[in-house]
């Protein structure tokens, strides 16, 4: 029996929201768990509506000649099809993978602030939300003189200027209209949604550690949490102010980035790059992390060179400051900076190289289970290190100019964020899988799902490289037959198909797992970290009582000791001490305190999104609804204590004898 | 408050920092009128004033030479992080189309 | 933070909302440092029409500046006072520092509105665009400040006046504060007096 404090005064007109269960407790919850999982389902169908845009993309380029979209629609198309995966997508996947494992792996309870961490979720959606409305409400203009239809359809009423508004052709001038301005918004309510986040996973990595987490004994996946969150504190305001420049061009007739008003297009593409490069080691970073658990624990191997690993990722996010510009070496920057940008460019390939091959330290001489997790993990290497094949030959500016705006690019970097990003957090859901649901997904979909996605993946994008070099233009609506680049072209679509399949298969082998698969075992994969340590599913509380840490690794090391040969050896009592922490990662012992639950993160959360139809519709009465919104979600927020003070209740709740489900 | 109590400097101290940073201003304001005297001095004149006045506020009134080194790196480092890609930015600008 | 008594937090030695609030802190600097190169990026450019120093009024934007950084010194007063738990003269100081920043705002509206009536307007060109926003953003901040600094006050003039964990907060408050200052220390420099 345990005593769950619950909150029994009532402090205002409004009591603190205490339920447990259904939908209500889900909205105002502010559990790390909770929210990770939130984030995973919303970043999953967003996900699934980014691959949809590809296929329409896809089905267009099928042909030459083609004219399945039009030009517009497909200016659409890609915009929200690049927006969408990064910012809607794999931002969101990997802050749901933050959530969930982050105060697990360290020891914790919870986020350092976990109301700040609602918010961050429920700006996410606003954000979201705001974006995808631009396919009902906003309107994508033809410029003047310009040969697009005048009727524009619903589907090409959406941010048409590319993921990353070069100005002025996302101005005013050449995209009327509000679409761009849905994006501009959008990305700005986004941003303020990680900004939020890094804060709070900064603290709570340095100050909510347990006892005898030193620094140095963090699993590295919260090492690459760390990472992102600098990456993602010091580049979101750059383009903060870059996004607010875009939006007074658009809407106030400033001219930071019209020559006509002294502006400077360029200037644009600074500020962006500053934040956009940072931006894809944000989105890597965390599959980094991913696959530096999964590997060590399928090889029966500690992962080689930890310490390296972990200088090797903050080197990364340090250089990846420094070469922005190598998105710039068509634009008219000086020789003089395209040679320094190309030169830290190949710079940082180094520290890469290094996890490279501290990955394959792991592997090499392991008894390796080729599980999915595994393969996933092991196609994460073999794809990444093609993409960065790639990525090394733009850092040689000649040999760019030649590659910049083909689909030499767009190969590059489907290899580095899908075959890495994607395929380290396909690596990352099924390796935690059993731990969030307390089942085991099922192993032969898994490995269905696995090898037709590398093979559809590679049939997608493997062509892109030649397509690329042998002229194939990016952000093209159509190519015409005498290009003679039809027949690869129809191979990366049918190859998109078979994408498609493979995630589809994903989803059944999930929903099916989850409600007929095995009952999992809390340590499942015989782990090395501690969240593997406490009971499957997660009970709410995480840790019955505050683990103590005595080295990296420390649940292997309980478990195991070495031989003569050094090698692991099952200690004694190992059996008995598994058991005993089941026992008493269910049934707590002492008085647990949580968070509690709270309205007003999601009451601010909307408050934003209602300040952007404001500023597009030039509309009082809106911003004043969302002004509100902030202050009253503001000033309750800052007036109601984290934790509710409560009386004892009369009777014990009596907990569950399982710890809850996330029905 | 703060659960260790740190060394705080008496709201006397405090005047005395203000009035330090109003001469301060003052200066500043005086090279402005006098630029034709001092010329080119006055750029980076006006330039290590402002650097005094920011350390003494960021310092004192803020705290940060009594804190924990760890936040004095945080800030530290934001600041530097933006001098160095900002002054890149602004020479790219600048002069990138002489080199 | 969440188990007073049981768990262990805090490794680092330095309060965790105060760490949080030093992180976010350095975001400003990125926040700032943008807005402020933008500016001098354009400053020396070559380019026709009305410029701030045809417009702007030092001695008037000068004993803006002195308000402003008095204000610091009012608001590391009602810091000590509350430190000192002297109730009144916490909330005397907090009103003072509200005060003065709200002069501070009377002041720079009052100067844009004559800027705008000889013709530096928002939208009329670069330097007018980057003044505008740069120095906008500062007011905003500072209105921010002063919402929350009369907040805090309101609070204080309770039966029972700040508590401990109010403090906590005054302390973010004044840090908020301080750091909008040294921002202005920067700007009057940088734009509009070299």
């Amino acid at each position: 029996m345990t005593k769950i404090i619950q909150p029994k005064k009532q402090r205002n007109i409004f009591s603190r929201p205490s339920a447990e269960e259904g939908v209500w407790s889900w909205i105002t919850t502010v559990d790390h768990k909770r929210i990770g999982i939130m984030y995973g389902y919303a970043a999953f169908f967003f996900l699934l509506v980014g691959g949809l845009e590809a296929l329409l993309l896809r089905i267009q380029l099928s042909q030459p000649d083609n004219n399945f979209l039009s030009a517009a629609e497909y200016n659409a198309m890609f915009t929200m099809h690049g927006t969408t995966m990064i910012f809607l997508a794999i931002m969101p996947i990997s802050a749901a993978f933050f959530n969930y494992l982050l105060p697990l792996q360290i020891g914790a309870r919870d986020v350092a602030f976990p109301r700040l961490n609602a918010l961050s979720f429920w700006i996410f959606i606003a954000g979201g939300l705001f974006l995808y409305s631009t396919f009902l409400f906003g309107t994508a203009g033809a410029p003047e003189g310009g040969y697009l239809a005048e009727e524009v359809s619903r589907l090409a009423s959406a941010p048409n200027g590319g993921w990353f508004g070069y100005q002025p052709n996302a101005g005013l001038k050449y995209s009327p209209g509000t679409a761009m301005d849905y994006w501009a918004i959008g990305l700005q309510i986004l941003g303020i949604a990680s900004l939020v986040s890094a804060f709070n996973f900064i603290t709570t990595i340095l100050n909510m550690r347990t006892k005898g987490m030193r620094l140095m004994r963090m699993p590295v996946f919260t090492w690459m949490t760390f990472a992102v969150s600098f990456l993602l504190a010091f580049s979101l305001p750059i383009i903060a102010i870059a996004l607010f420049f875009v939006t007074f061009d658009r809407q106030f007739g400033t001219t930071f980035f019209l020559t006509e008003g002294g502006g400077d297009p360029v200037l644009w593409q600074h500020l962006f790059w500053l934040f956009g490069h940072p931006e894809v080691y944000i989105l890597i970073l965390p599959a980094f992390g991913i696959v530096s658990e999964v590997l060590p624990t399928f090889s029966r191997k500690p992962l080689f060179g930890y310490p390296a690993i972990v200088f090797a990722g903050f080197g990364i996010a340090f250089i990846g400051f420094g070469v922005w510009a190598h998105h710039m070496f068509a634009s008219a920057i000086s020789p003089v900076a395209q040679a320094g940008f190309g030169l830290s460019t190949m710079i940082i390939a180094v520290p890469t190289g290094v996890k490279i091959f501290n990955w394959l330290g792991t592997i090499w001489g392991g008894k390796l289970t080729l599980n999915t997790p595994m393969l996933f993990a092991l196609g994460f290497i073999g794809m990444f290190v093609i993409g960065g094949l790639s990525g090394v030959t733009h850092s040689v500016v000649p040999a760019d100019t030649q590659q910049t705006d083909t689909y030499y690019i767009v190969a590059h970097f489907h290899y580095v964020l899908f075959g890495g990003a994607l395929f380290g957090i396909f690596s990352g859901l099924y390796f935690w899988f059993p731990k969030v649901w307390g089942k085991m997904y099922n192993e032969t979909m898994g490995k269905i799902h696995f090898w037709l996605m590398i093979i559809g993946f590679n049939l997608t994008f493997g062509p892109m490289h030649w397509l690329g070099l042998q002229g194939q233009v990016r952000r093209t609506w159509v190519y015409a037959e005498e290009t003679n680049l039809g027949f690869w072209n129809l191979i990366v679509t049918i190859g998109a198909f078979i994408l498609a399949v493979a995630t589809l298969v994903f989803m059944a082998n999930w929903m099916y797992s989850r409600r007929k698969g095995e009952v999992a075992p809390f340590d499942p994969w015989d782990a090395r970290t501690i969240e593997w340590s406490i009971p499957s599913p997660t009970p709410v509380w995480n840790f019955s009582k505050a683990p103590e840490v005595k080295s990296l690794d420390d649940f292997w090391h309980q478990k195991y000791g070495e031989d003569e040969d050094g090698r692991a050896l099952k200690r004694e009592g190992t059996d008995e001490l598994l058991a005993q922490l089941e026992d008493e990662g269910l049934n707590p012992k002492e008085e647990i305190h949580l968070p509690s639950p709270s309205y007003f993160p999601i009451i601010m959360a909307f408050g934003l999104p209602f300040i952007g139809y404001a500023v597009i519709y030039k509309s009082i009465p809106l911003a004043l609804i969302g002004v509100i919104l902030l202050l009253i979600g503001g000033f309750g927020w800052g007036t109601e204590p984290l934790e509710e003070e409560f009386e004892s209740s009369e009777e014990e709740k009596p907990y569950m004898e399982k710890p809850q489900n996330y029905e | 408050m703060s659960e260790t109590h740190k060394e705080h400097p008496s709201p006397t101290k405090y005047v005395q920092i203000a009035i330090v940073l109003a001469i301060l201003t003052a200066i500043e304001v005086a090279l402005y009128y006098t630029e034709d005297i001092v010329g080119a001095l006055a750029p980076p004149l006006l330039i290590i004033l402002a650097i005094g006045k920011f350390v003494i506020v960021v310092g004192w009134f803020m705290h940060l030479r009594y804190e924990n080194s760890l936040v004095n790196k945080f800030f530290a480092g934001g600041m530097i992080l933006a001098l160095i890609l900002f002054a890149i930015v602004m020479i790219e600008r600048a002069v990138g189309n002489f080199f | 933070m969440s188990d007073a008594h049981a768990y262990p937090h805090e490794p680092t030695g330095v309060e965790t909302r105060k760490l949080g609030f030093w992180v976010f802190l350095s975001t400003e600097i990125l926040f700032f440092g943008t807005l402020i190169t933008t500016f001098l990026i354009f400053k020396g450019r070559d380019f026709p029409g009305i410029k701030l120093t045809d417009v702007y009024d030092i001695p008037f934007t000068s004993v803006s500046s002195f308000v402003l950084l008095m204000s610091s010194l009012t608001m590391v007063l009602a810091h000590n006072a509350l430190e000192t738990d002297d109730q009144e003269k916490t909330r005397v100081w907090l009103l003072a520092t509200a005060m003065l920043g709200a002069v501070f705002l009377a002041g720079q509206i009052y100067e844009f509105t004559e800027f705008y009536h000889k013709g530096f307007e928002l939208s009329t060109n670069i330097f007018s665009s980057t003044f505008y926003v740069l120095t906008g953003f500062h007011g905003l901040h500072v209105f921010i400040g002063v919402v929350l600094l009369l907040a805090l006050w309101g609070i204080g003039q309770r039966q029972k006046g700040l508590s401990l964990n109010d403090g906590m907060n005054l302390e973010f408050i004044a840090l908020y504060w301080h750091f909008v200052d040294i921002v202005w220390i920067v700007l009057f420099t940088v734009v509009y007096l070299i």
